[in-house]
C-alpha cells in the first residue's frame, strides 16, 4: 500500500526544488560561447548525418505525445533540433561558408526558448524515431541540446538542484546512506532479509530515492525475490542510487560520476550482476552508457529488475503460485526500458506467469505511448499542465484495454500515472511488476 | 548558340559537374567528421550491417501503431517518389537522353503509363505543397529549402508535359526538335534541379540509407525492433 502522505510530500518537495538550485552566474556571451562549444564537441558524424537527413516531413509530430495532446506545432520533435542544425549549417556542414550567409546564428534568446522544448516537452522517449522515414535519432539530438543548455547554465532549476545535490552531497532529495539504512532497518523489522554492505556478493542490488521514500513495496519485493532465489546479494550504502540526474539534467560529467559510484561498489564486491531498480532511465545510463574509466566495457552484467525477474521465470528458476484469472492486467512499457533498452519480453513473461488475464495495450512495446513524465519532466513544475495533457493519451490507451490494473517497471512512470490518476479519480490500480511477482512467490 | 544549344551543351555539363562534385563534397565532408564514441556495452543481440540494411529497407513501409490522421500525408510521398522514378526512368525519350550521355540503355514503359504517372506526380506534388502551406506543423517547420526543392522538382515535370505532343516513338524518329523553346525550358529545369541537389534536401536520396542504418544499429544492438 502506497503512503499517499509520502506521495504528496514528494510532490511538495518538487515544488521547492528551484529554491535549492545554485545556478552559475553567467553573462549572455558566456552562455552562448559555452553552448556553441558543446555543440562543436558533440557534432560527430552520426549527429551530423541525423541533422542533414531530416526532410521536414513532420511525421515525427504524429508520434509525439506532447504534440498529439496539444496540437501545438512548436512541439514538433524535428524542430527541437533546429539550433543544432543552424550551428552545423554555419560551421561544420559541407557548404558552411555559403550557408552561413543565409542561416542566422543562434542567440541566448534562442537557447532560452529551447529550454522548455527539450526539457518539459520532450521525454526523449524516441517514439518519433520509430516513425521517422529517414531514421533520425531525435532523442539523441535532444539529449545533446540538454547538454548544451546545462553548460550554458540554462537547465531547469529543478533538475539542476537535484543534479547538484547528487554530485555534491551524494544524496537525492535528501536521501543518502543514513536514510537507506533506516529503510533497510524498517524492512528488516518486517522479517525480510536485507543484506547491506556485504563485502562480497554475486548480485549488487541498486535502488532509488523513490523506492526508499515511496515505493518500498518494490524494494521489498526485489529483496524477497532475491532471497527466494537463494542469491548472494547485497545493497551498498556507498553506491545505491540508480537514478542519474546528471543524465536527465544534461551533464555528462555528473552522469559519469553517478555511474562511477555504482561501478566502484560493484567492482569492490566482485558482483557478477548489478540489478537496477524499477527506474527507467537508470537502465540506459548504466547498461548502455556505463563504462570503466578507461572506456572498457563493464566486467559485470547490468540488468533491470523486471528483466531479471522475467528471465528467472522464463528459465524456470522462479515459480509463482496461481493468481486470479479474472483479474485483467495490462503493462505500460517505460520508454527507457523498452524503446531505449530492449526490455520488452521479460516483464511480460513475468506478468503472464501471474496467471491473470494479461492484455497488451495498443500500441505496445516499442511503439507504446510515453507516460509524459520521463527524462526528468516529472520534476519540472511548470511542465505540470503539459504532462497532464500527455497523460490523457496514456489514460485512454489503458482504459481501452479494460484492465483493472496497470503494471509498470519504472518509478517515474508510476509517479506520473499516480499524479494523473489522483487528479482524474482514475479507478485503475497502478502496480509495480516486481511487487506483483513477489506477492505470488511459491512457498 | 541558341538557348536550346546552351542547355543541351555547356549548361548541361555544368549542372552535371555541380551535381557530381557537390554530392561528392557533401559525402566526403560527412565522412571526414569524427566518428563519435562507440558504445562498449555488450550488445543484447548481434546486429551487423546486413541486419541494419534489412531494417533500413523495412523502414520504407510505415510502422503500424501510429496516429491515423497522417494517412493521406503518408501515402502522398510514395506517389510522387514512385511517379518521378517511373517518369524519369521509364519514358523512352528520357532513356534516349541518358543513352546519348552515358551509353546506358534499358526498355521503356508504354507512353500511357507515363502520362498517368506524370499526371499523378503533378497532383501529388501539388498536394505536397498544399500540405506544406496549410498544415500547422509543416508551416512551422518549413524552411526556404523546402520550397526551393519543391519548385526544382515540380518544374521538370510540368515543363515536360509542355513538350508532349506526340507519341514517344514518333518523337524519337524525328531528326529535329519540334518545340525548341519548351524542350529548352524542360532541360533547363532539370539542370536547375541538378544544381540545387547538393545544397538542399534532395541530398536525402544519399542520406536515407546511412541514416536509417545508423538508427537501426543503435536500436538493433539493444534488441529493439525499429
Amino acid at each position: 500500500m502506497i503512503n499517499m502522505d509520502v506521495f504528496h510530500g514528494f510532490l511538495d518537495a518538487i515544488h521547492h526544488l528551484p529554491e535549492m538550485a545554485k545556478p552559475e552566474a553567467l553573462t549572455d556571451e558566456e552562455r552562448l560561447a559555452r553552448a556553441k562549444k558543446v555543440i562543436r564537441i558533440k557534432m560527430d558524424r552520426g549527429l551530423a548525418l541525423d541533422l542533414e537527413a531530416c526532410v521536414n516531413c513532420g511525421y515525427c509530430s504524429e508520434a509525439c505525445h506532447f504534440y498529439q495532446s496539444t496540437q501545438d506545432p512548436q512541439y514538433s520533435p524535428s524542430r527541437k533540433l533546429d539550433l543544432l542544425r543552424r550551428v552545423h549549417a554555419r560551421e561544420s556542414s559541407a557548404f558552411a561558408p555559403i550557408k552561413r550567409l543565409f542561416t542566422p546564428d543562434i542567440t541566448v534568446d534562442d537557447l532560452k526558448e529551447w529550454q522548455p522544448l527539450v526539457y518539459d516537452a520532450c521525454t526523449e522517449c524516441s517514439r518519433c524515431s520509430m516513425i521517422c522515414p529517414m531514421g533520425v535519432n531525435i532523442a539523441r539530438g535532444v539529449n545533446v541540446m540538454r547538454e548544451v543548455l546545462f553548460e550554458a547554465g540554462l537547465a531547469p532549476l529543478e533538475l539542476l538542484a537535484v543534479a547538484q545535490e547528487q554530485a555534491g552531497r551524494g544524496t537525492v532529495f535528501g536521501v543518502g546512506p543514513t536514510e537507506l539504512v533506516q529503510a533497510v532497518e524498517s524492512i528488516r523489522s518486517q522479517g525480510i532479509h536485507m543484506p547491506l554492505d556485504e563485502p562480497q556478493a554475486d548480485v549488487m542490488m541498486v535502488t532509488s530515492v523513490i523506492d526508499i521514500l515511496l515505493y518500498q513495496d518494490a524494494l521489498m519485493a526485489t529483496a524477497k525475490i532475491l532471497n527466494h532465489l537463494g542469491v548472494k546479494w547485497t545493497l551498498r550504502s556507498a553506491g545505491f542510487e540508480g537514478a542519474n540526474f546528471g543524465l536527465l539534467a544534461g551533464s555528462e560529467a555528473l552522469q559519469k560520476e553517478a555511474s562511477r559510484r555504482l561501478i566502484h561498489e560493484a567492482l569492490a564486491i566482485g558482483a557478477k550482476t548489478v540489478l537496477l531498480p524499477e527506474c527507467g532511465h537508470a537502465y540506459p545510463a548504466l547498461r548502455w552508457d556505463g563504462r570503466l574509466d578507461g572506456g572498457q566495457a563493464l566486467p559485470f552484467e547490468v540488468m533491470a529488475v523486471s528483466e531479471y525477474v522475467g528471465q528467472q521465470i522464463s528459465n524456470g528458476r522462479l515459480q509463482l503460485s496461481p493468481g486470479d484469472p479474472t483479474r485483467r492486467i495490462t503493462y505500460h512499457d517505460a520508454c527507457k526500458l523498452a524503446r531505449h533498452g530492449g526490455v520488452v519480453q521479460e516483464p511480460r513473461a513475468a506478468l503472464k506467469a501471474l496467471g491473470v488475464d494479461f492484455t497488451d495495450t495498443t500500441p505496445t512495446a516499442e511503439t507504446n505511448w510515453c507516460c509524459g513524465g520521463g527524462a526528468g519532466a516529472f520534476l519540472i513544475n511548470r511542465a505540470e499542465g503539459l504532462r497532464y495533457k500527455a497523460w490523457e493519451i496514456k489514460r485512454e490507451q489503458i482504459n481501452a484495454t479494460g484492465a483493472d490494473t496497470v503494471a509498470v517497471s519504472c518509478g517515474s512512470c508510476r509517479l506520473n500515472l499516480m499524479a494523473g490518476a489522483e487528479k482524474d479519480q482514475w479507478p485503475v490500480k497502478i502496480e509495480s511488476v516486481v511487487s506483483l511477482v513477489a506477492m505470488q512467490l511459491k512457498d | 548558340m541558341d538557348f536550346l544549344g546552351l542547355v543541351r551543351g555547356p549548361l548541361l555539363w555544368l549542372s552535371i559537374a555541380v551535381f557530381v562534385l557537390g554530392v561528392s563534397w557533401q559525402l566526403f565532408s560527412l565522412w571526414r567528421m569524427p566518428s563519435g564514441t562507440a558504445s562498449s556495452a555488450p550488445a543484447r543481440q548481434t546486429f551487423g550491417k546486413a541486419a541494419a540494411l534489412r531494417s533500413a529497407m523495412q523502414r520504407t513501409v510505415p510502422k503500424g501503431g501510429f496516429h491515423p490522421s497522417a494517412t493521406l500525408v503518408t501515402i502522398n510521398p510514395y506517389v510522387f517518389h514512385v511517379g518521378l522514378a517511373v517518369v524519369f526512368f521509364g519514358y523512352a525519350p528520357h532513356i534516349a537522353f541518358v543513352h546519348r550521355l552515358t551509353g546506358l540503355w534499358w526498355p521503356a514503359l508504354p507512353d500511357m503509363v507515363m502520362y498517368v504517372a506524370a499526371a499523378l506526380t503533378i497532383i501529388s506534388l501539388l498536394l505536397a505543397l498544399l500540405f506544406r502551406l496549410t498544415d500547422s506543423v509543416l508551416k512551422r517547420i518549413s524552411k526556404a529549402d523546402d520550397f526551393i526543392t519543391w519548385t526544382v522538382t515540380f518544374l521538370p515535370v510540368i515543363t515536360g508535359m509542355a513538350v508532349l505532343n506526340e507519341s514517344s516513338a514518333v518523337t524519337l524518329l524525328r531528326d529535329h526538335v519540334l518545340y525548341r523553346g519548351p524542350l529548352a525550358l524542360h532541360l533547363f529545369s532539370l539542370e536547375l534541379l541538378l544544381m540545387w541537389f547538393p545544397f538542399g534536401k534532395l541530398m536525402h536520396a544519399f542520406w536515407v540509407l546511412p541514416a536509417r542504418m545508423q538508427l537501426a544499429t543503435f536500436f538493433g544492438r539493444r534488441g529493439v525492433r525499429s
